[in-house]
């Protein structure tokens, strides 16, 4: 494909040169040689509304000063963001913003990590002159069960409203009242419904939303900062754990513009109470009935001695929040030293996975011309980030058809066959409608078709790649009439014993009917999770392991890009859930020697070529590969 | 030199709100006139005119026109009939006396940039000029003037009336068409201009009431007819509204570059109770205040502009020896404090700011640096907001300061207004 070409502009920005394509804004270019000029207002991702008025800087041939975040540049414009004039009036416009702001920066939660905050110590005079009582509004007004707003310390600078607006199309939140009694909420103060709402409080570049979870929990600088990826769904976004002193303070969006596009779901976002460790536990056995404590070395040597008296009649399940290296790990257990090829991680029957399951990145959404929803708001509410992105596109122009599972005609009605690029988005239980759709489409449309299929858990993908299946090894290879049984099989197979590995409560091992019939009457079941759960009272060995905030690891979104998730909690006193499944097979005569994580990962990738995407954070693709 | 009238000859005539009398007077024969020619050539018209817009900008009729861009359609005309300058009521003084002659004037300006659906943003608080349009757009359907394939010439064209909710920034042409639109009255990005990106996201002309009333006039009788009148950039006539302290006080259509001695001293019979003029505002609230020795000053958008203020919408208010230049402003402050839509940092803070300055100048608890810390908010909000509302907002005040700095000082070693007890005197 010829690149295409873009026109340029050239501009000099404090006397220093700048190219740049047409349609850049003046902050844009200046940024590009470096130049930081104040913002409030003005988003990356929202169009300009030019409303704080604090970018204003000098463009010569132009009497009044411009706004950078509004004006786009054109070739020969000077520009001057470093003058008397700019530098008085910066001071005169925070000297503005301040008249009604409380500054109540000691309490505030935004305080060390607040654009006014740090732009008033930066640009801002140093006392005011304004001596009258300040307007006063209502503070801690709570807009839903997750977001608090002070109204005294909102600038007006209407990110919230646009992102309500353009990000997510609700149109929750909205101006109220004009001039200085201008308020932001919602209609007829009704609580906020959004699942977006944590993004409202990241935008916001003054304390005045807040997340009810966060307030007063911590100062910014207290906290520790770790990148890792929400374990809500098989989005995975990107996201930081803030953690102080060792406990979870929020979570926060770290923008990977391929994934998520700087945003999260309230789902994913406040889901982080489930990952706060509540006791320092030990592993437990069940002797003559009863629970006893005993150390990580006793339960191992204890689960290999029972694992080896069910001979080969054991079962494994490992959840699709598990990382990669312990799947790696998991199948190697079953399938190399207990013989066993009964192994699953689904919640329950699901059709079969293929190995080329995802030809649509997420990002390509918005090159689309028609997506179709199979499944309606089901495929939203499986990944609710995606809606942003399908809204987005919206907004470029993509058709977006809701349809239910049966309705696959009038999909196929729906899409015109000139078009260009077409998507089916389902999750992974309609795979086979998704499949046939696709495939119905494919011979209509004159362009391409292509599937994105919304799978289970934060790594449910990755396990599907590393053969966590009855039927299917690594990459999805045949497994030539060794295929064992799948969790729905597993009642009434005359199984011995069953080991559960799960790391999160959010994709927990929930018991069919027939499987708590099933549980209470087998031999040996070895549950090896992060979190309790109703499967304690039925366990013969409990070891406690690690949360996805606990340890390192990869995860695989249901695009197949390969994502890191590294320690922000210590919880060492707990045994690495690798180490776990090491001694077991090493009790068992198997001899591994991985000394690190980063060891399981080197040797995955090498078993499973395609993996070698986690070093390039880009896409595992099989379709190439075969 | 004889008075020239244009938009108000008529109207000493009875009745001339009726479309039969006003077709009498000669009404409609410039809409029949300008139907028979082409588009382009009535812009080319109203161009060569001269004729400027009286909203209060003075931007060339014809020019505004001409920025539309080809062959995109729908596009429209709105005409801004939302006058809430404090100090102007000329658009309701045409409207009431002759609303048809306002409604030709937006038929034939549709025509011109080939419009098939006009709107009339009418100020709220205008309910009988909003009746007055109404039962004109209704006989004028009647007749054939609008509707369906106009006068049997093939041209399509729909007025629709539109009452505003009351707010001050809805005069501004963004703020009016956002507000047309069904959303908050605030004012939009420029560029992309109305011209361009107007209504609806489509090409618009927002054209003022008595712009749009000397259209049929320009037309019937031609451009050169025009450029007879008034000054060399400031072509035919202006209605000034007169109010404050002065005898008559009231609507008068004078000829551009009429000295404003003679609107004040001839047509409004001079300043009330034999009092002596202190001071005056040409083109309203926003406006920066003008001294007697500018009354030989012509009325003229740059003649009144070379003198230090502007034309604005063309109210002209007039204020007496008795008037403290203090409480003016503070009251004007008050307004724009009281209309701003809050959208942009300087407006919002800087009238809320200045208005609390004011009020306690007049309460006597001001302090001497409060003087030039007006000045310098006032320089921190114009040519900073978002729209001309937040600049207008310190226009006014800043002049006073600069004019009467010893009233302040005043009001500083009185503690108080000095003016009080005059006012008093005053009333009684």
């Amino acid at each position: 494909m010829a690149a295409v070409q873009t026109e340029t502009v050239t501009l000099t920005v404090n006397g220093q040169s700048v190219t740049v394509p047409k349609g850049t804004l003046i902050l844009d270019a200046a940024k590009e040689v470096g130049i930081d000029i104040p913002i409030f207002c003005s988003h990356p991702k929202m169009a300009p509304v030019a409303v704080c008025r604090m970018c204003l800087v000098e463009v010569e041939k132009m009497p009044k000063l411009q706004p950078a975040c509004a004006v786009y540049v054109a070739d020969g414009m000077v520009v001057k963001t470093v003058t008397d004039q700019v530098n008085k009036y910066q001071k005169g416009v925070l000297e503005f913003l301040l008249i009604n702001h409380p500054l109540d920066c000691p309490i505030c939660d935004k305080g060390g990590e607040c654009p006014l905050q740090d732009q008033t110590y930066q640009y801002g005079p140093g006392a005011s002159r304004f001596t009258f009582d300040k307007a006063h509004f209502d503070k801690a007004v709570p807009l839903s069960d997750r977001i608090v707003l002070d109204r005294e310390r909102c600038i007006l600078c209407w990110r919230c409203t646009r992102f309500s607006e353009e990000i997510s199309g609700e149109r929750e939140l909205a101006l109220i009242q004009r001039g200085v009694h201008t308020i932001i909420g919602t209609y007829n103060d009704e609580p906020a419904q959004s699942n977006y709402q944590g993004n409202w409080t990241e935008i916001c570049p003054v304390g005045a939303l807040t997340s009810r979870q966060y307030r007063f929990i911590s100062r910014p600088w207290d906290l520790d900062r770790t990148a890792s990826v929400c374990p809500g769904c098989a989005m995975g976004c990107n996201i930081q754990i803030d953690a102080r002193n060792n406990k979870i303070g929020r979570f926060q969006s770290r923008e990977n513009v391929a994934v998520d596009d700087s945003w999260l779901c309230d789902y994913g976002r406040y889901s982080f109470p489930n990952f706060q460790r509540e006791s320092q536990e030990r592993p437990r056995i069940r002797r003559n009935g009863a629970l006893e404590e005993v150390s990580f070395d006793e339960a191992i040597g204890f689960a290999a001695d029972q694992l080896t008296q069910a001979g080969g009649q054991v079962a494994g399940w490992a959840s699709p929040s598990d990382t990669n290296e312990e799947l790696f790990l998991f199948r190697r257990l079953f399938r190399d030293v207990f013989q066993s090829p009964h192994l699953d991680h689904r919640p329950g029957a699901l059709p079969d996975p293929e190995p080329e399951d995802t030809s649509l990145p997420i990002a390509d959404i918005e090159h689309l011309d028609h997506a179709i929803l199979l499944g309606g708001q089901e495929v939203i509410d499986a990944a609710p980030v995606l809606h942003l992105r399908l809204f987005k596109s919206q907004r470029k122009g993509l058709i977006v058809h809701k349809v239910g599972v049966g309705e696959g005609k009038k999909a196929l009605d729906a899409v015109p066959a000139e078009a260009q690029a077409v998507g089916v988005l389902a999750t992974e239980a309609n795979k086979s409608a998704a499949v046939e759709l696709q495939s119905r489409l494919s011979k209509k449309v004159k362009g391409s078709v292509r599937r994105l299929m919304i799978t289970t858990g934060p790594n449910g993908r990755g396990a599907k790649d590393l053969g966590i299946l009855p039927h299917l090894g690594p990459g999805y290879v045949s497994l030539n009439g060794q295929s064992g049984k799948g969790r729905v099989e597993w009642p009434g197979a005359g199984l011995r014993a069953v080991y559960i590995h799960e790391s999160s409560p959010l994709h927990a091992f929930a018991t069919s009917d027939a499987e708590s019939m099933w549980l209470p009457g087998l031999p040996l079941l070895i549950y090896h999770r992060f979190k309790s759960s109703p499967l304690d009272d039925l366990a013969h060995v409990i070891i406690p392991g690690h949360a996805f905030t606990e340890k390192d690891g990869t995860v695989t979104n249901m695009e197949g890009r390969v994502q890191r998730i590294k320690t922000a909690i210590d919880a060492a006193w707990v045994r690495e859930d690798w180490r776990v499944m090491q001694a077991i097979a090493n009790r068992l005569g198997a001899g591994w020697t991985y000394a690190d994580v980063a060891e399981i990962t080197a040797e995955l990738v090498r078993a499973l070529p395609p993996y070698a995407a986690v070093n390039q954070a880009e896409r595992v693709t099989w379709s190439e590969n075969r | 030199m004889a008075i020239k009238r244009v938009l108000t000859k008529d109207f000493a005539t009875e009745n001339l709100e009726q479309l039969s009398v006003y077709e009498r007077t000669g009404g409609y024969s410039g809409y029949k006139k300008a139907l028979e020619m082409q588009p382009d050539e009535l812009v080319e018209l109203v161009k060569k005119s001269g004729l400027r817009g009286r909203g209060g900008a003075g931007f060339p009729t014809g020019n505004k026109w001409s920025f539309l861009p080809k062959g995109v359609y729908p596009r429209y005309l709105v005409c801004n009939a939302d006058e809430s300058e404090p100090g102007c009521f000329k658009d309701r003084y045409l409207i009431e006396e002759s609303p048809h002659q306002v409604l030709e004037g937006i038929l034939i300006a549709s025509y011109a940039i080939g419009c098939n659906l006009a709107f009339i943003y009418i100020r709220g608080e205008y309910l009988p000029q909003h009746e007055a349009l109404e039962t004109a757009i209704q006989e004028a359907r009647q007749a054939g003037y609008l509707g369906k394939n106009v006068l049997d010439k093939g041209y399509d064209i729909e007025v629709i009336l539109h009452r505003g909710a009351g707010a001050y920034i809805c005069g501004e042409e963004t703020a009016l068409l956002t507000s047309l639109e069904g959303y908050r009255g605030e004012p939009r990005l420029k560029p992309p201009f109305p011209a361009i990106k107007g209504l609806y996201g489509k090409p618009t002309v927002v054209n003022n009431v008595e712009t749009v009333a000397n259209l049929p006039h320009i037309v019937n009788n031609g451009a050169d007819w025009f450029t007879a009148m008034g000054t060399p950039t400031g072509r035919g006539t202006r209605v000034w509204c007169m109010s404050g302290h002065v005898n008559r006080p009231g609507n008068y259509e004078l000829e551009n570059g009429t000295p404003i001695r003679e609107l004040i001293e001839e047509h409004g019979g001079g300043v009330w109770k034999n009092r002596k003029l202190k001071a005056f505002q040409p083109g309203g609230a926003s406006m920066m205040v003008l001294l007697p020795e500018h009354l030989d000053v012509g009325l003229d958008f740059d003649a009144i502009a070379k003198a230090g203020s502007l034309a604005g919408a063309g109210a002209m208010v007039v204020m007496d020896e008795t008037t403290c230049m203090v409480d003016a402003a503070r009251r004007y402050v008050k307004f724009f404090h009281h209309e701003s839509c809050g959208k942009c940092t300087p407006c919002r803070e800087g009238t809320f700011w200045m208005a609390n300055l004011f009020d306690a100048f007049e309460a006597g608890a001001a302090k001497a640096s409060d003087i030039d810390l007006l000045l310098d908010i006032g320089y921190n909000i114009d040519g900073r907001s978002f729209c001309p509302l937040g600049d207008a907002s310190t226009w006014f005040p800043r002049s006073v300061i600069k004019f009467f700095r010893d009233e302040f000082l005043e009001h500083l070693s009185e503690k108080g207004c000095p003016f009080k007890k005059t006012v008093q005197e005053a009333v009684a």
